[in-house]
C-alpha cells in the first residue's frame, strides 16, 4: 500500500466520522421534534408520573442541552444510554443482541447470494442462449422483481405450514433458513444478471481473443482471465447489496419473527425510545459508511488501475 | 450427509436422554409436559410494580404468588381465591372510617433463591411500587390504600408536599401484613390478585436491571424464570418448592416473542405454538370455519368508542347558540348521530371478531351493587344500556335521529340529506381495524349528507394530538384494569390524563350546563346549571370516598348517565379477546382481564 493509498483511506475514516455526526444530530433533532413521547399510552400517566419519569432519564432538559450531553457521553464513555421503554436494560445490550442475530443472517445471504450468484451467472454468460441460461434468466427476473415480503410469505406457508419442514420462527438455528433464503434472492438474481452481462462483455475483448489464438486453455481464460475482471461491477454492488440487507431484514425479521436489529429499530421509533432511535441509527450508519469504504479499498485490490483518491 | 443426519438425531436423543437423567429423582423417567405459546412480542418489563401490560401480567402471575390469585372453580367460573396469604380476610373498620385488613402468610413460601418470603416483602414492593422515585404507570392501583394520597399530592409548582409520606401498611412481624385502606372498595380482593401487588424483595430490586435476567431474577411464584433469549422466547419452569406445586400440571411454559400476527398464525397452524393471542384481522372468518373447536372469542372488560371533541363546534354556520344552550344542543345532535349508526353490521361484517354491539359506555362484564351487569341497569329504560342496539330498532333510530337533526340542519327532503352539517374530521391511529370501522361510520353519516374526512396518524403521534383536543372526532377505546365501574367514569374528570374529549378544558370550562343533586345519597352537594368542574368532578370525588356499597353503584350510575347524555362517548362495541387453543390442550383459563393461565394445563394426545 502507497502512502497516496494510506492518505486517502484516513480522509475516508474522518468523512465517516463526519457523515456519523451528521446523522447523529439530524436525527436527535428531527426525533424530539416528531409528536408523542416515550411514557405516553392508551392509558396516560398523571402528569405527576410524566414528570417523574422526564426528569429521571433528563428529558425535562432543553433538547441542545440534552444533545450534548449524548454526544458528550458518546464519544467519552461510549455510552448509548438506558432504553426508556425496556426498563432496566442498556440500549448497547439490545442492540447487541439484534446485531448479533441480524449479523450472522446477513452474513450468510450475503455470501450464499455472492456465490451462487457469480457461478449462476458465469454459467449462463458461457452457456450463452442455450436452456439453462434461459431457465436462469427467467428465474433471476422472477426474483428481482418479487419484494421480499411476498416472497417470505410464499416461502412460509409453502415450506413451514404446508409441508411443515422448517419453523416459521426465527428462533432456532433451522428457523433461520427460510429468513436467510428470502433475504439472499434478490441479492442472488441480482448478481446472477451483473456477472452474466459483466462476463458477456469481458468474453468478447480482444485479450480473450488474443489468450485464445495462443492457445491458452478454456479453463485458464474463464478463471485467469475472464471471471477475474468480470467481478468488478460485483463488487460495486456489494455496498448497495449491504444497504439492501440492511434494510430488507426489517421486513424479513418481521415476518419470521426473528429476534434481530431490524426489529429493534422499526419498534424504537414506534415506542418514541429515543436512546434506541439514536442507538440503532449509529449503528446501522456507521456500518453502511464502513462497508462503502470496504468495498472503494476492494476496487483498488481487484484493479490495480483504479487510484484511490 | 446421511451421516450428518444420523449423527444429528444421535446427539438429539442423547440431550433428551440426559435432560430426562436430569429431572430423575422421585418421578424418575416420567416425560415432562411443556406448551409453547405466543401472547405478543418482547415485554416492556417483568418487573411487577412496573409491568402495564396484559402479557407482562400473565407471565407474573406464573412467576410471584400475591396475597390473593384468580383461580376457576369446578363449574369453570372465575374467582379470588387466597395465594400467599392464609385467607382474605374482612376489613375491620376504624374510628376514623378507615379500614384495616390484617393478613397472615402461608407456612413454607420461598423466594426461588431459597430464602423465606416475609411479610416485609409485600410492605417493601407495596410501598416501592406506590413511590413517586419509581413513578410506575400502575402506581395509582394504590390510590384506595390510606397514604397515597399524601405521597403524591403536590403544591403549585408541583413540588411534592410530603416527601416522607407512605402507604399506611406494615409487617407486624415476619408471617403479619396489616394494610389500611382509606375507605372501603369492593374490588380490594381482585386488587391483591393484580401484578402491581405482587412481593418484591429490597436486595433483588436493588439492581435496577435485575428483572431482566434469569441469573438476576428472584419471584415466590409457581414458576421460575429459567432463560430469557430477549426479543425471541421466554421460558417458565415449575418451582417444585412452591406450596402448591401439587397441583400445577405444567412442567415448562415457552412464551415466544411475536407480535406479527401472520406469523403467530403459521406457527401455529404447523403445530409449534399451542395458543396464539392474536389473529389476522382478515383472516378472522375463515380461521372462525377452518377451526371452529380452536378459535375462541372470549368478553373482555372493554370498550371499543369514538369521542367527540366537547369544544369542536358542530351547529351550521351562523347558529346564534351560545353556552349552556349550545352545549344543550349539541350534546342533542352527538347522541343523534350515535343512533345513525348500525352497530350489528360494524361486529358482524367489518370488525368480525364476535363483539357485541355496546349501548354504555361502561363495558359489559362490570357488576352492579347486587352482582347483575351494571350497564344492563344503566339510563331509564326497557332495554340494555342508553339505547336499543337490536336489529329491529335500527329503523326507528335512524328516524328519530333525523327528527332530532331536523331541528337545527336543513334537510333535502328530495335526497334525503342534511345540507349544511359542516364537515367533520375523523382522527384513528394507523391500522386495517380502525380504517375499516371508520370508513363504515363516514359512509353511515355521508348517507344523510354529513362529510366526514378520515385522517390516519402514527400511534404515538396519534395519541398526543387526541389527548391535545386538536380533533373533533376520534377512534378510542378503553380496557378496565379491574371489575368496577369507577375506572370507566374517573378518567372523564376535568384534570385527568385520559380526558381526551376535553371536559372542562377550553371554551367548555365556563359552560354551566350540567346539574347535579346528591342529597338523597347523603351529600350536601347540590348545583344547578353548574360547570363540568363543579359537577362531575365532585360527583366523582364523592363516589371514591363514599362507603356505602349501594349508594357508591347509585351514584356511578349518575356519572355515567351525565356522561352520556353530552353525546360526547358514542360506544360501538364491547371488546373481546381473540385467541386460537390447540385442541390438545386442557385446563386453560383466562380471565375478563385477558390474563391467560397455562399452570394447570395438561396436553392430552
Amino acid at each position: 500500500m502507497n502512502s497516496k493509498t494510506l492518505l486517502y483511506i484516513i480522509k475516508r475514516i474522518l468523512l465517516a466520522i463526519f457523515t456519523v455526526w451528521v446523522v447523529i444530530t439530524i436525527t436527535f433533532f428531527v426525533m424530539h421534534a416528531v409528536p408523542g413521547g416515550p411514557f405516553v399510552g392508551e392509558k396516560a400517566t398523571t402528569p405527576a408520573v410524566q414528570a417523574a419519569m422526564e426528569a429521571k432519564y433528563g428529558l425535562d432538559k432543553p433538547v441542545v442541552e440534552q444533545y450534548f450531553t449524548y454526544l458528550k457521553d458518546i464519544v467519552t464513555k461510549f455510552d448509548f444510554g438506558p432504553s426508556l421503554k425496556q426498563r432496566g436494560r442498556e440500549v448497547i445490550s439490545i442492540i447487541g443482541d439484534g446485531l448479533k442475530t441480524s449479523a450472522k443472517l446477513g452474513v450468510i445471504a450475503a455470501a450464499v447470494a455472492t456465490v451462487i450468484g457469480v457461478v449462476l451467472g458465469a454459467v449462463a454468460a458461457l452457456r450463452r442462449n442455450k436452456l439453462i441460461d434461459r431457465i436462469i434468466m427467467v428465474f433471476t427476473t422472477a426474483f428481482v422483481s418479487m419484494p421480499s415480503f411476498i416472497i417470505g410469505a410464499l416461502l412460509l406457508a409453502l415450506f413451514s405450514v404446508q409441508l411443515g419442514w422448517l419453523p416459521a420462527n426465527g428462533t432456532s438455528a433451522a428457523g433461520l433458513v427460510l429468513p436467510i433464503v428470502t433475504l439472499a434472492l434478490y441479492p442472488m438474481a441480482y448478481i446472477t444478471r451483473l456477472t452474466r452481462s459483466s462476463m458477456l462483455d469481458v468474453l468478447g475483448q480482444d485479450y480473450i481473443r488474443t489468450a485464445k489464438a495462443k492457445g491458452v486453455s478454456g479453463t485458464r481464460i474463464i478463471f485467469g482471465h475472464a471471471l477475474k475482471n468480470s467481478l468488478i461491477p460485483v463488487l460495486t454492488y456489494l455496498g448497495p447489496m449491504l444497504a439492501y440487507i440492511v434494510t430488507g431484514s426489517l421486513v424479513v425479521e418481521q415476518i419470521f419473527a426473528v429476534p434481530g436489529i431490524g426489529r429493534a429499530f422499526v419498534s424504537s421509533i414506534t415506542n418514541r425510545d429515543y436512546p434506541m432511535i439514536m442507538g440503532t441509527t449509529i449503528i446501522l450508519a456507521a456500518l453502511i459508511v464502513v462497508m462503502n469504504l470496504v468495498t472503494d479499498i476492494l476496487y483498488k485490490v481487484v484493479d490495480p488501475r483504479i487510484t484511490l483518491e | 450427509m446421511k451421516i450428518k443426519k444420523l449423527l444429528a438425531v444421535v446427539l438429539a436423543i442423547a440431550i433428551v436422554a440426559s435432560l430426562a437423567a436430569c429431572s430423575g429423582g422421585a418421578g424418575g423417567g416420567a416425560a415432562k409436559s411443556s406448551i409453547a405459546v405466543c401472547l405478543a412480542s418482547e415485554p416492556d418489563t417483568i418487573d411487577p410494580a412496573l409491568n402495564s401490560a396484559v402479557d407482562g401480567a400473565t407471565l407474573l402471575t406464573h412467576l410471584f404468588s400475591g396475597l390473593a390469585k384468580w383461580s376457576q372453580d369446578d363449574k369453570g367460573n372465575l374467582e379470588i381465591v387466597p395465594d400467599a396469604a392464609k385467607e382474605l380476610v374482612e376489613g375491620v373498620e376504624n374510628a376514623d372510617g378507615t379500614i384495616t385488613y390484617t393478613y397472615t402468610l402461608r407456612d413454607g413460601l420461598k423466594w426461588s433463591d431459597g430464602q423465606d418470603v416475609k411479610a416485609s416483602d409485600y410492605e417493601f414492593a407495596w410501598q416501592r411500587a406506590a413511590s413517586t422515585a419509581l413513578a410506575a404507570d400502575y402506581g395509582y392501583m394504590f390510590e384506595v390504600v390510606d397514604g397515597y394520597a399524601d405521597i403524591w399530592e403536590t403544591d403549585a409548582n408541583d413540588q411534592y408536599v410530603n416527601p416522607d409520606a407512605k402507604l399506611n401498611v406494615k409487617a407486624v412481624d415476619d408471617k403479619t401484613l396489616e394494610v389500611t385502606l382509606a375507605n372501603a372498595v369492593a374490588y380490594w380482593n381482585e386488587l391483591l390478585a393484580f401484578p402491581v401487588y405482587f412481593p418484591v424483595r429490597e436486595d433483588v430490586v436493588a439492581n435496577e436491571s435485575w428483572a431482566t435476567d434469569p441469573s438476576t431474577y428472584v419471584s415466590n411464584g409457581m414458576y421460575k424464570l429459567s432463560s430469557w433469549e430477549h426479543n425471541s422466547l421466554i421460558t417458565l419452569e415449575k418451582n417444585a418448592d412452591h406450596p402448591d406445586a401439587a397441583e400445577v400440571t405444567m412442567d415448562t411454559i415457552e412464551f415466544y416473542l411475536s407480535d406479527d400476527a401472520n406469523n403467530q398464525l403459521s406457527n401455529f397452524k404447523n403445530g409449534d405454538w399451542q395458543l396464539i393471542d392474536d389473529v389476522p384481522t382478515n383472516e378472522i372468518a375463515s380461521i372462525k370455519a377452518e377451526y371452529p373447536d380452536e378459535f375462541f372469542n372470549v368478553g373482555q372488560i372493554g370498550t371499543y368508542y369514538v369521542c367527540w371533541n366537547i369544544n369542536e363546534n358542530i351547529l351550521p354556520e351562523g347558529s346564534a347558540l351560545t353556552g349552556a344552550e349550545k352545549e344543550n344542543a349539541e350534546a342533542e345532535i352527538r347522541n343523534a348521530v350515535s343512533l345513525l349508526l348500525d352497530r350489528n353490521y360494524i361486529v358482524d361484517e367489518v370488525a368480525q371478531g364476535g363483539q357485541l354491539p355496546a349501548s354504555s359506555f361502561v363495558a359489559m362484564g362490570l357488576t352492579d351493587a347486587d352482582g347483575s351487569e351494571f350497564y344492563k341497569n344503566a339510563g331509564t329504560n326497557t332495554f340494555d344500556g342508553y339505547y336499543d342496539t337490536s336489529a329491529e330498532a335500527l329503523e326507528g333510530n335512524f328516524a328519530s335521529a333525523i327528527e332530532t337533526l331536523k331541528k337545527y340542519y336543513t334537510y333535502d327532503e328530495a335526497s334525503g340529506k342534511f345540507t349544511d352539517f359542516p364537515s367533520m374530521t375523523y382522527l384513528y391511529n394507523t391500522s386495517e381495524g380502525h380504517k375499516a370501522i371508520g370508513e363504515y361510520i363516514q359512509s353511515a353519516l355521508a348517507n344523510v349528507g354529513i362529510t366526514l374526512n378520515m385522517e390516519n396518524q402514527e400511534w404515538a403521534t396519534f395519541l398526543n394530538t387526541r389527548k391535545a383536543g386538536d380533533y373533533s372526532i376520534a377512534r378510542n377505546g378503553w380496557l378496565a384494569d379491574y371489575n368496577d365501574p369507577i375506572c370507566f367514569l374517573d378518567m372523564w374528570t376535568t384534570a385527568s390524563g385520559n380526558n381526551d374529549v376535553q371536559f372542562g378544558k377550553g371554551d367548555h370550562a365556563a359552560v354551566a350546563a350540567y346539574s347535579l343533586d346528591l342529597t338523597e345519597y347523603g351529600y350536601d352537594t347540590k348545583v344547578e346549571n353548574g360547570t363540568w368542574a363543579e359537577t362531575y368532578d365532585v360527583l366523582i370525588s364523592d363516589i371514591k370516598s363514599c362507603t356505602d356499597k349501594d349508594n357508591r353503584y347509585k351514584m356511578m350510575h349518575v356519572a355515567e348517565d351525565m356522561l352520556m347524555s353530552t353525546g360526547c362517548l358514542t360506544p360501538i362495541y364491547y371488546y373481546t379477546d381473540l385467541y386460537m387453543l390447540d385442541s390438545s390442550v386442557k385446563g386453560f383459563f383466562s380471565n375478563p382481564l385477558g390474563y391467560k393461565y397455562f399452570m394447570y394445563c395438561t396436553i392430552e394426545k
